[in-house]
């Protein structure tokens, strides 16, 4: 099939005088027009769009071609560059946001500024969103197509700017997400800072009891990485500390955290627990979901790295009573209790960042009708870990919470808090993609240690897609595992023996399932964890509308955010089970070495440039630039606005908030908006 | 009659890094809207200089809509906090002028809503729809000019060193107050706002008046619909700069004309 559909050349017999007389020395610009297969074709009347603009001043060729971005779409073009002697090129195709880039390359290689191209979105802004109305859409996009050509004319050839490398990155975030990620990283040569806000890093996963569908013990998999990280040189671990501020760009950014004072020396401490023996204070432990107690000063769980202690001030003695106790302090042969740590500002220069910040599990009391919170036996499937777990609350045996008696009756709960409409926020109507396979897991481990009780799950549908997932599902099912696709409309507790009463229809049967647990597991859905929001908007990245983090391309740039030189793994992006995870975390990881590998990185020149002579120095701009882009100084004609090259982002808020209209921006200056608002209601 | 085949010709302004990107997933979601907007490209909404704002009108737009990332979520930090300043400062300037403010919409829209930003133009689009062509609209008001008159004195305001000064500051003048740290309350502020436009709307309206063909302070008057001694105020000063001359002098009354073009190219 030619890809070179159909052209009219200005050469051609009927319009060539106009055009060339219309070019005169002016500009000589190349027009495609892209098929995109049938994405445009079937709304857009290319061939009209071309004859459209064929012969309009400036134009020297215009074509339409099937596929724009093709090997052979890109060759025509170039050749038209040598051939007919182009100095611009536009291009109406899919959004600038998805080729720019490999059109501007195309223009570098054939010898031209890449400046000098103009995009006109006829498909992402035409073509599939006018399906209904092919006329209206066709006159669009030659309207589109006109602005375009129109704002081509006047383009100007820009020099990059070009920024440098520091040759380091910083990954947020030390789940098993961020773990692989700096890993990876340092693997590759990278120095990489481990940033942490909890005591220690590990995250879920070293919640986790087992890991489904292989039952591997989930801290037996992730503890040697941990202990990799400690040992591996090229890793700064930066536990209990925080993002506070990023500046600057890829290659280049400046970050501002905050360390939490530990009270605890993390070098001298050789975690021997003395302290935590002696520690009279006693304090929910969060790592155990508040089903036992741990001390004042503690080590949130034997294997965490730092292997050290950390003093909670929300219950220790010397900071609720004033300075009293110092037990701790006293018993600590090594000297490294140390009350007189303070909050600390670390700052660091990194070249790329890697986001992992993971998720949080639901909260389980907002399903009221579940009674989590209110009834003691009503548990999640993150608290379920933790009961089972060898170090749990109850070493390993599997007992429910209100006797601690071993349960024989177990019912599991799915898609809690997630494949539901009356969620408000987003991330609560779909599915949470771990939560099945969790419970399948659970239940089979119930099964293991119990083969006589009796297990339900209440489910939507089993989604058991992934390796391993189905046959792991159909085990379960073989060992008398009950799944009732059925979801109950709430759980009614006998105060007595807090025993748990579900009713639910089982859509299979019809039938109206009555039945009493002993224990009921709420499988929970994953949200994004508290702080994204801010962090978002420190970082400067795009959230989804389920409130987690915005890929650069769902498909084709998974790892990557909408800013360059700061990237995704993990849970931070949308819900993943463990190897998923890990390898977003290697994409991650290799992307950031590949912008970290160059030299130098080239920016865009969206620079102002400020008119001398008319420049005030009213210091409007300077108030204005968030960036410290644009300042007034003295020179010998008074004082004159400046604009600093690489501290400017190239917003343009300046110029469109100039009095004197000294300021002038470049590649988005007021005529080439003009003469686009001009063309685009030329056409009716 | 007319009313019903309407299709109002919409300009948007979208930044790149949010409503630009929702507006390219409102497409890869294939959700319908209608063709009559169509998108200009900028890297910030805060590049929207008020005067970008006016001069799709003068082109031939019926509507303009400028759409920008979600406060906290700018881009460049704080970019879409001057384009709100600027809007809400338009607003004023088109109300002045006898325009109605309506037609100029401003909204957020981040990178992930494609839906917000279908049911956002959708919902202008019928409203533009309702109110008509701008150009057959008269000027709402006492004014007895022609609408090109009235955008390009909307244009010329906008363009005024005070004018621009006073948008360039607001903001901080809302949040922080005046260099002597005394808050100026927001009424007040308004006020400000309304009178720096009312003087504003003198000079444009002379300047551009004069632009056009040489008139008499009381001519220029009742063209603006303003009493004559105002407008004899600002042409002794215009007059002052030298941006104003006497073309001659009719019944002892001077005629004036522009000395510069300003504002001429406008009226087409
Ligand atoms: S980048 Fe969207 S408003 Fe500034």
């Amino acid at each position: 099939m030619g890809v070179a559909h159909g052209e009219v050349k200005a050469e051609a017999p009927h319009m060539g005088g106009i055009n060339e007389a219309g070019c005169g020395r002016g500009p000589r610009i190349g027009v495609y027009v892209c098929h995109c297969g049938l994405n445009i074709a079937a709304t857009v009347d290319v061939a009209r769009v071309r004859d459209a603009v064929a012969g309009l001043p400036g134009v020297v060729v215009a074509r339409d071609n099937k596929y724009t971005c093709s090997e052979v779409g890109q060759k025509t073009i170039a050749d038209d560059i040598k051939n007919l002697n182009l100095d611009r090129v536009v291009i109406a195709s899919c959004s600038p946001r998805l080729h720019e880039r490999t059109f501007r390359e195309l223009m570098a290689r054939s010898g031209l500024n890449p400046f000098l191209l103009e995009m006109a979105n006829i498909r992402e802004q035409c073509s599939w969103v006018h399906g209904h109305d092919r006329e209206a859409a066709t006159r669009k996009a030659v309207a589109l197509t006109r602005a375009a050509i129109a704002r081509a004319a006047l383009l100007e050839p820009l020099e990059r700017n070009v920024g440098s490398v520091t040759k380091s990155a910083m990954v947020i975030g030390g789940g098993v997400a961020g773990i692989s990620a700096a890993l990876y990283l340092a693997n590759m040569g990278v120095k990489t800072y481990l940033v942490e806000r909890e005591p220690s890093i590990g995250g879920h996963m070293a919640m986790l009891d087992k890991t489904f569908p292989t039952l591997d013990c989930s801290l037996c998999i992730l503890s040697p990485k941990m202990v990799e990280v400690r040992e591996n040189s090229n890793i700064e671990l930066l536990s209990y500390t925080e993002v506070r501020k990023v500046e600057g760009q890829v290659g280049s950014f400046k970050v501002e955290l905050l360390r939490k004072p530990r009270y605890i020396d993390e070098a001298k401490c050789v975690a021997c627990g003395l302290c935590a023996e002696k520690c009279p204070s006693k304090a929910p432990d969060e790592f155990n979901r508040g089903y036992s107690e741990r001390k004042a000063i503690y080590i949130p769980f034997p294997q965490a790295i730092p292997a050290s202690y950390v003093i909670d001030p929300n219950y220790c003695r010397y900071f609720t009573r004033g300075g009293k106790c110092r037990v701790c302090e006293k018993i600590c042969e090594r000297g490294a209790v140390d009350f007189s740590q303070r909050e600390e500002i670390v700052t660091l220069d990194v070249g790329a960042i890697v986001i992992a910040t993971g998720f949080e599990p639901y909260d389980a009391s907002r399903k009221t009708q579940y009674g989590y919170g209110r009834f003691p036996n009503v548990i999640t499937s993150l608290d379920f870990e933790r009961i089972i777990c060898a170090d749990g609350p109850t070493h390993g045996k599997l007992k429910r919470p209100s006797d601690w008696e071993i349960p024989r009756r177990i019912a599991f709960i799915q898609c809690v808090g997630s494949r539901d409409e009356h969620e408000t926020d987003g991330a609560g109507k779909y599915c949470s993609r771990v939560c099945c396979m969790i419970t399948a897991k659970q239940a089979f481990m119930v099964k293991e240690k119990y083969p006589d009780a009796e297990v339900y799950v209440y489910h939507t549908d089993m989604r058991t897609a992934g390796k391993g997932f189905e046959e792991f599902y159909q085990r379960g099912r073989s060992e008398g595992i009950v799944f009732v696709r059925g979801k109950p409309g709430e759980i009614v507790e006998n105060p007595e023996d807090h025993s748990l009463r579900v009713v639910a229809e089982d859509a299979d049967s019809g039938c109206i399932l009555d039945l009493t647990f002993d224990m009921v597991v709420l499988a929970i859905g994953l949200r994004p964890p508290g702080g994204l929001v801010e962090l978002a908007q420190k970082l400067n990245v795009s959230r989804s509308a389920d409130g987690f983090l915005l890929e650069g391309h769902p498909k084709l740039r998974p790892a990557e955010t909408s800013i360059e030189g700061i990237y995704l793994a993990g849970c931070a992006q949308f819900p993943k089970d463990i190897p998923d995870s890990v390898a977003q975390a290697g994409c991650a990881a290799a992307a950031a070495a590949g912008v970290l590998a160059s030299d130098r990185i080239e920016m865009d020149p969206l620079n102002p440039v400020v008119d001398e002579e008319l420049c005030i120095g009213c210091r409007l701009c300077e108030k204005l630039c968030p960036y410290g882009g644009i300042k007034v100084e003295k020179t010998d004609k008074g004082f004159k606005a400046r604009v600093i090259e690489l501290a400017c982002k190239g917003c343009g808020v300046c110029g469109a908030a100039c009095s004197a209209r000294a300021i002038k921006m470049r590649h988005y200056s007021d005529e080439q908006i003009y003469a686009q608002t001009a063309a685009l209601l030329e056409v009716g | 009659m007319e009313s019903e085949t309407f299709e109002p010709k919409i300009v948007a302004f979208l930044c790149n890094w949010c409503s630009y990107a929702g507006a390219d997933l409102a497409g890869t979601s294939r959700l319908y809207y209608p063709a009559n907007v169509r998108a200009i490209r900028v890297m910030c909404s805060g590049r929207v200089d008020p005067a970008m704002m006016i001069r799709p009108f003068i082109d031939g737009a019926d509507g303009v809509l400028v759409l920008g990332c979600h406060f906290g979520d700018c881009h460049y930090l704080t970019g879409n906090y001057q384009t709100d300043q600027r809007v809400r400062i338009v607003w004023e300037v088109l109300r002045q002028v006898g325009v109605d403010p309506g037609r100029l919409h401003l909204d957020w829209v981040s990178a992930a809503e494609g839906a917000r930003f279908a049911e956002i133009v959708e919902e202008f689009c019928n409203r533009m729809r309702h109110m008509g062509p701008l150009q057959a609209s008269l000027p709402s008001g006492p004014l007895p000019y022609d609408l090109p008159l009235a955008l390009a004195i909307a244009a010329e305001i906008v363009e005024g060193e005070r004018f621009r000064w006073l948008l360039g500051r607001l903001r901080e003048l809302r949040e922080q107050g005046s260099v002597y740290g005394e808050r100026i309350d927001a009424a007040r502020l308004e006020q400000l706002v309304r009178d720096v436009i009312a003087e504003e709307y003198v000079r444009a309206g002379v300047q551009v008046l004069a632009a056009r063909e040489p008139l008499s302070v009381k001519d220029m008057a009742s063209k603006l619909g303003l009493a004559a001694r105002d407008v004899l105020k600002q042409v002794a000063y215009l007059k002052k700069r030298g941006v104003l001359d006497i073309y001659d002098v009719r019944q002892q009354s001077p005629r004036y004309q522009s000395t510069t073009r300003i504002g001429v190219d406008d009226l087409g």
